[in-house]
């Protein structure tokens, strides 16, 4: 089955350039009539999925909060259909998600978390020049507009290297979506139906997802679930240097923690040192699996790749692991990694990622991972260990590293990424966003 | 449970549990001579508990849970011809259930047959969340939940997007759950006794 690519925004399926420029932009709806004609003058500006190839190009997208959607005059009846965790919130789902001490809602930073969030516009390319281009072209459809307000302006990107806050390479595992013409990359695996990602079309279980109605707009939307980290890079770097004695054997650790290097050569292909050019091609970067690994001395069961896609670990719960993907587009902020930042005021340097987490179910998923394989590890036999990279870290966390003959186990793990914000959108499809600025 | 440390004097908990055994004396006024004497005779005992921090937490949208362990406990009305194909079916798999052992969460499971064969008792205990899971069984193993749960009226199919509300529909949750050791999941007792035959093996080879 092939996908209406020109109905499906860009963001869906277009990989973030490199390197990537870009801003997130929140807005509030003062006024139903006012939000509908900001709609009608930013959607011609939205891109589709159909130049997906063109990743040079720059786009805007638009993601609608539940908040928002009652505030453009949605009736009610539409309202309810969309999924409970949507519309109360991803603040509200704080239990579900995990998301309590330090990751609590009420530390968020404003406007997360406020019900004031309606819009959600972002703006990707691959050039500051650009950035610019296409962020004034979203700026002309809402300032000097009465009705719509700026709570936040971001801007993302501009790394050396496009490097995370931690110092990694990342955002090159995505999952294969079926019908996209996506060319898939080498260790991708098979691809997932379209509908996992995607609504409106059939997904793994035969049958679509349930959809927002009516049809026109729920079809081609997707769901996205925005997350704000600060990392803490002092404590971070504090860890690395109370764990290994030199160079080598704190970027090992490193490594372990991620099961990549900081080049992105993925500790299976290069288990004793890191291979730059390895890192830096997509065609060989990816191209792996767990078959000679199963223990997991060479990728640790719980570092944070093999936790976010186990691929062909077994695991101890039956998992299906196509269907707990997401689509991700990673987005750094703030001050670019610095090795040498040990202090604790490092930690609070603003400096993190905001993480962009897409499928026809994303809230589900997200509270899937939260629960299963972030915040947890009897999923790989691992007691109540958790993602060292973004699990949310109780008192004397550990990380277990397998060795022989024995295993090594790590403390002093703490919370290196700390949320400090989220929000649920729902991404309609470019006729949906016509069909919501013609409302009432 | 956890063994028991010696309270610290705390008047606030002593108020509390004072007034918890008012409570119990009020519901057992009632009760007969034996009920009354029992509940004098386990006093001390129950001031303990009383006074104990609340072991209590939901499992999802419906159902108890204690540490990693919920139950799932549900009446479902039988389909017709339905109570005499599951009877069978159970019979027929004399006490295995080789998917069970493969969905390694499964603690229990437990069939009764009710009014006549008219409902199906359903109840087990399990790790987590079992919501989180469902769509899973519908790619991995469509046809096992199938095979048990047709027999029941108005069962959707695993695939159903609808399978997940028809179940809390028929669920009822346990007033109250008591776990052993609530963070023993199924995964890790299956752990802790790989071990324990690894360190014997090893304790033979030294001793």
């Amino acid at each position: 089955m092939s996908l209406e690519l020109h109905d499906i925004q860009a963001t869906v399926l277009r990989p973030r350039p490199a390197p990537y420029f870009g801003t997130h932009v929140l807005l509030r709806l003062n006024e139903a009539h006012a939000g509908r004609a900001f709609l009608r003058r930013l959607t011609p500006h939205v891109d589709s999925s159909a130049g997906w190839r063109i990743a040079a190009n720059a786009w805007l997208d638009v993601g609608i909060s539940y908040a928002g959607l009652e505030a453009l005059g949605l009736p009610q009846e539409s309202l309810q259909s969309f999924p409970e965790a949507f519309r109360v919130g991803m603040a509200a789902r704080a239990r579900q998600l995990g998301d309590g001490g330090v990751n609590d809602p009420k530390n968020w930073d404003k406007p997360y978390g406020t019900g004031q969030v309606h819009i959600g516009v972002s703006a990707f390319t691959d050039s500051e020049d650009k950035r610019r281009r296409v962020l004034a072209i979203a700026r002309a459809q809402y300032e000097g507009f009465s009705g719509v307000s700026v709570l936040a302006v971001q801007d993302f990107g501009a790394q050396p290297g496009d490097l995370n806050p931690l110092g990694y390479k990342d955002g090159i595992d995505q999952p294969p979506i079926e019908g996209s013409g996506v060319e898939p990359l080498p260790g991708q695996g098979r691809a997932i139906k379209a509908g996992e990602f995607i609504l409106g079309y059939p997904g793994e279980a035969g049958v679509p997802l349930p959809m927002p109605q009516p049809d026109v707009l729920g079809r081609n939307g997707t769901y996205v679930g925005l997350r704000k980290y600060q990392s803490r890079v002092g404590a971070f770097n504090r860890f690395l240097r109370a764990n290994g004695r030199t160079e080598e054997e704190r970027e090992l650790i490193a490594a372990k923690l991620v099961g990549r290097w900081r080049s992105g050569a993925p500790l299976t292909l290069a288990p004793d040192v890191d291979n730059l050019s390895l890192g830096a091609d997509p065609q060989r970067n990816n191209d792996f699996d767990y078959a000679n690994d199963p223990r997991g001395r060479q990728v640790p069961l719980g570092c944070h790749i093999r936790r976010m896609n186990p691929r062909d670990t077994k695991l101890t719960r039956l998992t299906d692991v196509n269907l707990h993907r997401l689509i991700r587009r990673g987005t750094t902020y703030g001050r670019p990694y610095d090795p040498n930042a040990l202090s604790e005021e490092d930690d609070e340097v603003p400096r993190g990622a905001i993480f962009l987490f897409m499928s026809a179910k994303a809230m589900a998923t997200i509270e899937f991972l939260q629960q299963e394989w972030i915040n947890d590890g009897n999923f790989v036999g691992l007691g109540r260990e958790r993602d060292p990279i973004i699990g949310l870290q109780e008192e004397e966390a550990t990380f277990t590293i397998p060795r022989e003959p024995v295993r090594r186990r790590v403390h002093g793990i703490e919370t290196f990424n700390v949320l400090r914000g989220g929000e649920y959108f729902f991404l309609p499809g470019l006729s949906a966003l016509k069909w919501l600025g013609e409302l009432g | 449970m956890t063994t028991q440390k010696p309270m610290t004097p705390d008047p606030e908990r002593d108020a509390r549990v004072e007034q918890k055994i008012r409570k119990l004396k009020e519901l057992y006024a009632d009760a007969p001579e034996l009920g009354k004497v029992a509940l004098e005779n386990n006093l001390p005992g129950l001031k303990q508990e009383l006074g104990a921090a609340t072991g209590a937490q939901n499992a999802g949208r419906i159902g108890a849970r204690q540490g990693r362990v919920s139950e799932l406990t549900g009446i479902f009305p039988f389909a017709k011809g339905g109570a005499k194909r599951l009877r069978g079916l159970l019979q027929l798999l004399e006490g295995n259930f080789k998917l069970a052992d493969a969905v390694g969460t499964v603690h229990d499971m437990r069939f009764v047959f009710l009014d006549n064969d008219t409902k199906l008792l359903f109840a087990t205990a399990y790790d987590g969340e079992w919501d989180a899971y469902i769509d899973d069984f519908a790619t991995k193993i469509p046809d096992a939940l199938d095979l048990l749960f047709c027999n029941a009226v108005g069962w959707p199919g695993t695939r159903s997007p609808k399978v997940k509300d028809w179940i809390v529909e028929h669920q009822i949750a346990a007033e109250a759950w008591y776990v052993a050791d609530p963070n023993l999941t199924v995964a890790e007792t299956r752990r802790l006794s790989r071990i324990g035959k690894a360190v014997d093996e090893l304790l033979d080879k030294i001793g």
